[in-house]
């Protein structure tokens, strides 16, 4: 493992200065267009989600039963409905003429629907809505609903996120550092982590803080901690081990750096691309294994639903109502998107190395 | 160019046909094919092509038609039951069918060490069963004798008319005894199997499919049509019905509740009424609802028509009642949707305008159907009686701990009959049964279904609507929403020999391509 | 080097006795039970059950009977499958998985690989873009929405592709190209990206500065020097990634109707087969921990700059 000192990295005149780190990271970040776009809309989102009982939209709860499965439109709801139902009772005559006759009621119904329609339209308030993601089963707003979800979805991957970093990448830092037994004993317990049923776990868990009258959202929230920091781990391990020999590292510790500083000062930074990179790609797991482990009762509790539960129930729907699927999917890709370029450019901004190429 | 690809494809597609003559997405993977330990639906459904009691079901009404038996007699008490076994009723592998061999069956059901869920079925109705099942009596003491090769008695607890139909379940086939001691828990793999139905079993790839092919040692092969059937596992009710729609699956078992408003609109869309009710439990010991009238405001207060007109669109139909209607018996509703009076209930009880009412959560077990319905009625409740509910989904298993346990106030809850009769759905809510998980408990209403045990005819259908009037028009125990539907898609312009029919089970044996 | 292998491999038989121990005692502490069902059975029927499957033993009694069983490689009876054993299930639904697994992953690593070399090369340029765009959308959309979707396109409309089904069906080995393409996303997702990252860091490193100082040609560069240290995260990934792809994904499996063991191992849970999960758990983790010890061996070859000491 000889290699030429000369060329070794500049890593020493960043640690003087800790603070121009974050401001040259900064000035780099704000160069990158894709970035800095990403960051606005990430802050939009954020903001829309925080504001959200301020903006007025139609309440996600609110069921108007004339109302259920309408398409995206900036018409009034009245009229989308009635062109919906006016449709549906031209099908069903044609099925009825056809000879299935089992659908004959179905179809005196759906009449009468057009006519309680009609009369409705400039009667009842309720059909001059607008709904421009269309409204879902029961006639609620999916608008509203995904701005609802979109709440508790980036509240998750925050969650996910900031416990795969701080757990994850400290254990795999000492791990891969420090190595010999604390490597072993770390590194199986996360082994272990990985071999209990999971599922068990978490139902377990809801079985336990099971309480009348409330739901279980801080379970929830400890259900993806638990398991989200464990493969980052193993990760960031093997990036330290790769490291720790390093000539740089290898100077540190004759100049007397002590263990921590050592890891935090010289290693990780080092490690910063990966992580990142492996954080945003990991926060899409995050998101949708909520939507799992509200299949397990360990949830926000309907009618509040979540991207994943979003997606998840609209996948089952999109071949006749794809705005369901895609009013909640496309929000959910856009703001992937964009953590995930954000990902990216910090990476690019931090990277110790390029510093004194830019 | 184009005319060749058609012979071509016309050609692959008489191929395809001839390899199968029946797929079916079966739902699931089957638990068990043996008849002494099958528990659902899916396993029973292959159990009906390799295996026949002393009566089938019925493809159109449900009711049983001679099978194994090719008549039976009748005490004048009504309390023993004598089956004429078919002369030329022959096992898969050439033995002949003998009484023994049900006699064998039934107590092999009932052996504790057997461990069958379905015992219950036998130990409801045939005398020193139940003793003989718990390990307080001897498999002498059952009412069960061969008297010769081809006749057997059965000594019941008391007339139950409904026995000789209820002897096409599952519960009540015979076993091989010389396969079972020869393989053991392996005797339902395929080679090993013996069985009395229209089909062997040819194949059993796990989580995959069971192939079955006609027997051709059994009584009526002659009016066996179809050559295989292949009951696929796929569990996956949308990626089913795409296999239906591209002609892949003949049968789909249930349908893609999703996709309705396409699915009703289809002359193979299949739907009859269902032996069974979906209702709303309450525990009736926990505040607020041992207060009738808190029940009966809850009952007013949810419009069940227009859940399914505007929700569920799958044939369901509405209810106030608990036992569907039949021959004989009207069923006794509780309070019907009506917001004026549910209000007043709901003051009656101490909470007027829904003013003070306690925090509640409906719970239900994890699965669409169930949430739409849960929303539904929490919407329900707070326009027609000002009370916010919380939802909870829980999962299956957990579920139905939590149920068991009484530890609720307010959850979904499902009941399909085993047999065509009032009891099957009633006997549910006696005091102390497992299944009452509502604890309600009425001396009267015991003393009621204990009474129609020993009766019979009107007398006793009268006792049993006696029963749920004091059940659900007296005590309102419980909030009933509707009785299922049996949901299908297949071609029956297609397929002949497949009805609709009230418990759902479609007997393979008649089954023909027209 | 070897010092450290035995120590390691050592390791594993503590891991696997820990993992085994909880796991049994979480599965029973899981509320409901393997006899549990709508209609409940009556309690007699109930300790039936539960004396045929040693379950009215002392718990302590129960683990250590199965302990001997498990050393003699023997799983037991399947609680809720109850003409099968748990052996008998594994077995027959481990090896599709396996095979659909090894494909998917295959497929991933090769593109994974490729696509992050060329993104490494051509860095904020259209290819990269265009190929992290890619990834990223592979990661975002769910398998339950990429699924269906191919399903709707090739299998119903198109009709190119059966729509699901296994190779015991009559279409044979086309059945594995829908579920094997969808299984891959995200794995290739994770793989190119990683990969990308990670070989951008090692073209600036000392090491490849050296070798390209030398004057070794740029092929020899990228293909013994940076390919060897670039992959490192792939490979520290690929530990629970294997171990995750060839037992099974609920998913796919489901939406593919594959017989595989993932779709058995989510049923067995839910319907608290305990011996069915303990079985599934056992093979799980063997795989997993095997593959982790596979990966930390395999790092010492990858990275000229490791050295267990």
């Amino acid at each position: 493992m000889s290699q030429n000192l000369n060329s070794a990295v500049n890593e020493f005149n960043q640690e003087m200065k800790p603070v121009s780190l974050w401001a040259d990271a900064w000035k780099r970040l704000r160069r990158n267009k894709m970035a800095l776009v990403s960051l606005w809309i990430v802050g939009f989102y954020a903001l829309v989600a925080i504001a959200a009982p301020l903006i007025p939209l139609h309440d996600y709860r609110t069921q108007t039963l004339s109302h259920t499965n309408l398409r995206p439109s900036f018409k009034p709801a009245g009229q989308i409905a009635l062109e919906a139902v006016e449709a549906q009772a031209i099908l069903l005559q044609e099925r009825v003429d056809a000879g299935v006759e089992s659908l004959k009621p179905n179809l005196e119904r759906t009449l009468r629907e057009v006519e309680s329609l009609k009369a409705a339209l400039d009667t009842d308030p309720a059909s001059k809505n607008v709904y421009i993601f269309g409204t879902d089963y029961l006639g609620r707003d999916m608008l509203a609903k995904t701005i609802y979800g979109a709440r508790i979805s980036m509240m998750v991957g925050l969650i996910g996120t900031f416990t795969a970093v701080l757990v994850g990448v400290i254990i795999g830092a000492i791990s891969g550092y420090i190595g010999g037994w604390l490597d072993n004993l770390l590194m199986r317990f996360v082994d272990i982590m990985y071999g209990l049923p999971y599922m068990l776990i978490v139902i377990i868990l809801m079985a336990l803080f099971r309480k009348e009258g409330q739901s279980s959202i801080v379970i929830l929230f400890v259900g993806i901690a638990l398991v989200s920091w464990l493969t980052i781990a193993r990760v960031v391990r093997g990036q330290i081990i790769s490291l720790k020999n390093s000539e740089f590292v290898e100077a540190a510790r004759s100049m007397g750096a002590g263990t921590g500083r050592i890891i935090f000062r010289h290693l990780l930074p080092n490690a910063l691309g990966i992580i990142i990179i492996f954080t945003s790609l990991s926060l899409p797991s995050f998101i949708m294994s909520e939507s799992f482990l509200s299949f397990l009762g360990l949830g926000v509790s309907a009618p509040l639903s979540s991207w994943g539960s979003l997606v998840s129930e609209g996948a089952n729907t999109m071949e006749l109502y794809p705005w369901q699927l895609l009013a909640p999917a496309i929000e959910m890709t856009i703001f992937l998107f964009c953590m995930n370029f954000l990902g990216d450019g910090l990476r690019d901004a931090l990277d110790p190395q390029s510093k004194n190429r830019t | 160019m184009k005319k060749s690809l058609f012979v071509v494809l016309a050609l692959l597609a008489v191929f395809a046909v001839g390899a199968q003559d029946l797929i079916i997405a079966n739902g699931a993977e089957p638990a068990s094919l043996d008849p002494a330990l099958m528990t659902d639906t899916t396993s029973s459904n292959i159990g009906f092509a390799l295996n026949e009691g002393l009566m089938v079901y019925d493809p159109q009404t449900s009711k049983g038609i001679p099978a194994m038996a090719e008549s039976y007699t009748t005490s004048p008490d009504g309390t023993v039951v004598t089956f004429k076994i078919r002369k030329n009723a022959l096992w898969s592998d050439g033995t002949p069918v003998k009484a023994q061999d049900f006699v064998y069956g039934w107590l092999r059901t009932l052996n504790p060490e057997t461990a069958s869920e379905y015992a219950y079925m036998l130990t409801m109705v045939i005398k020193g069963a139940a003793a003989y099942n718990d390990g307080s009596g001897p498999a002498s003491d059952v009412g069960v004798k061969a008297l010769d090769d081809k006749t057997l008695e059965v000594s019941l607890v008391g007339p139950a008319a409904y026995f000789p139909d209820m002897t096409a379940h599952h519960a009540f086939e015979p076993a091989p005894k010389w396969a079972i001691d020869k393989h053991g828990s392996n005797w339902t793999k395929p080679g090993n199997y013996v069985g009395t139905g229209a089909y062997i079993l040819k194949e059993w790839k796990p989580q995959d499919y069971v192939l079955v092919e006609r027997n051709p040692k059994y009584w009526d092969a002659k009016n066996v049509k179809l050559k295989s059937i292949k009951y696929l596992a796929s569990d996956n009710s949308t990626t089913n019905y795409k296999m239906y729609k591209a002609g892949a699956v003949d049968w789909q078992v249930g349908i893609t509740v999703d996709l309705i408003d396409e699915i009703m609109l289809r002359k193979d869309y299949q739907v009859s009424a269902r032996f069974g009710t979906y209702y709303l439990s309450v525990n009736n010991t926990r505040a607020p609802f041992d207060n009738v009238n808190v029940r009966k405001a809850f009952a007013a207060a949810i419009d069940k028509t227009t859940l399914i007109d505007k929700v569920l669109k799958g044939g369901q139909i509405p209810t106030d009642a608990f036992t569907p209607a039949m021959v004989g018996y009207t069923p006794q509703p509780g309070v019907g949707y009506d917001p004026a009076a549910a209000k007043k209930y709901l003051a009656d009880a101490g909470y007027p305008d829904g003013k003070g009412f306690p925090p509640l959560t409906y719970i239900y077990n994890t699965n669409e159907g169930h949430k739409k319905i849960a929303e539904y009625i929490q919407q329900q409740l707070k326009v027609n009686l000002g009370i916010d509910i919380i939802l909870q989904n829980m999962e299956w298993n957990a579920f139905l701990d939590m149920r068991a346990k009484h530890d609720f106030f307010f959850v979904r809850h499902g009941w399909i009959g085993d047999y065509l009769d009032p009891n099957t759905m009633l006997d549910l809510f006696i005091t102390g049964s497992g299944n009452n998980d509502g604890l309600y408990s009425n001396p009267k209403f015991d003393a009621a279904i204990r009474a129609a045990v020993l009766a019979t005819g009107d007398a006793r259908m009268k006792l049993l609507m006696e029963a749920e009037n004091l059940l659900l028009t007296q005590d309102q125990a419980f909030i009933p929403i509707y009785h299922y539907s049996n949901q299908d898609m297949i071609d029956t312009d297609k397929w002949g020999g497949w009805f609709p029919n009230p418990l759902g089970y479609h007997p393979p044996k008649f089954i023909y391509k027209k | 080097m070897s010092k450290y292998i035995i120590r390691r491999a050592l390791s594993l038989i503590p891991t696997m006795f820990i993992i085994v121990t909880l796991s049994f005692f979480l599965v029973r502490f899981a509320p409901g039970g393997p006899f549990s069902s709508e209609k409940k059975v009556t309690e007699q029927v109930l300790q039936n059950l539960l004396k045929k499957y040693h379950m009215d033993e002392p718990l302590g009694k129960q683990y250590l009977r199965y302990l001997g069983d498990v050393l003699r490689g023997d799983f037991g009876p399947s609680f809720r499958y109850r003409d099968s054993t748990v052996n008998q299930l594994i077995s027959q639904t481990l090896p599709n998985s396996m095979l659909l697994g090894s494909i998917a992953l295959s497929m991933a690593l090769f593109a994974g690989i490729s696509v992050g070399i060329i993104s490494a090369l051509k860095q904020n340029r259209w290819q990269d873009y265009l190929a992290m765009s890619f990834a990223v959308v592979g990661i975002s959309i769910p398998l339950f929405v990429i699924g269906p979707i191919l399903q709707l396109i090739l299998g119903l409309k198109l009709r190119w592709l059966p729509i699901s089904g296994w190779i015991t069906s009559r279409d044979g080995l086309k059945t594995l190209i829908l579920p094997a393409l969808t299984l891959s996303f995200p794995y290739f997702a994770y793989i190119a990206r990683l990969s990308r990252a990670s070989i951008l860091e090692v073209l600036r490193s000392d090491y490849v500065r050296t070798a390209r100082a030398k004057g070794l040609s740029e092929r020899v560069v990228i293909g013994k020097h940076v390919l060897k240290g670039g992959l490192l995260p792939v490979v520290s990934y690929l530990g629970p990634a294997f171990s995750g792809i060839i037992t099974g994904s609920l998913v796919v499996e489901s939406v593919f109707a594959i017989p595989g063991i993932g779709r058995v191992f989510v049923q067995s849970a839910l319907n608290r087969d305990y011996t069915l999960i303990m079985g599934e758990v056992i093979m799980y983790s063997l795989i997993l921990v095997t593959m982790n010890f596979v990966v930390d061996i395999v790092y010492g070859f990858l990275d000229p700059r490791i050295s267990y000491k």
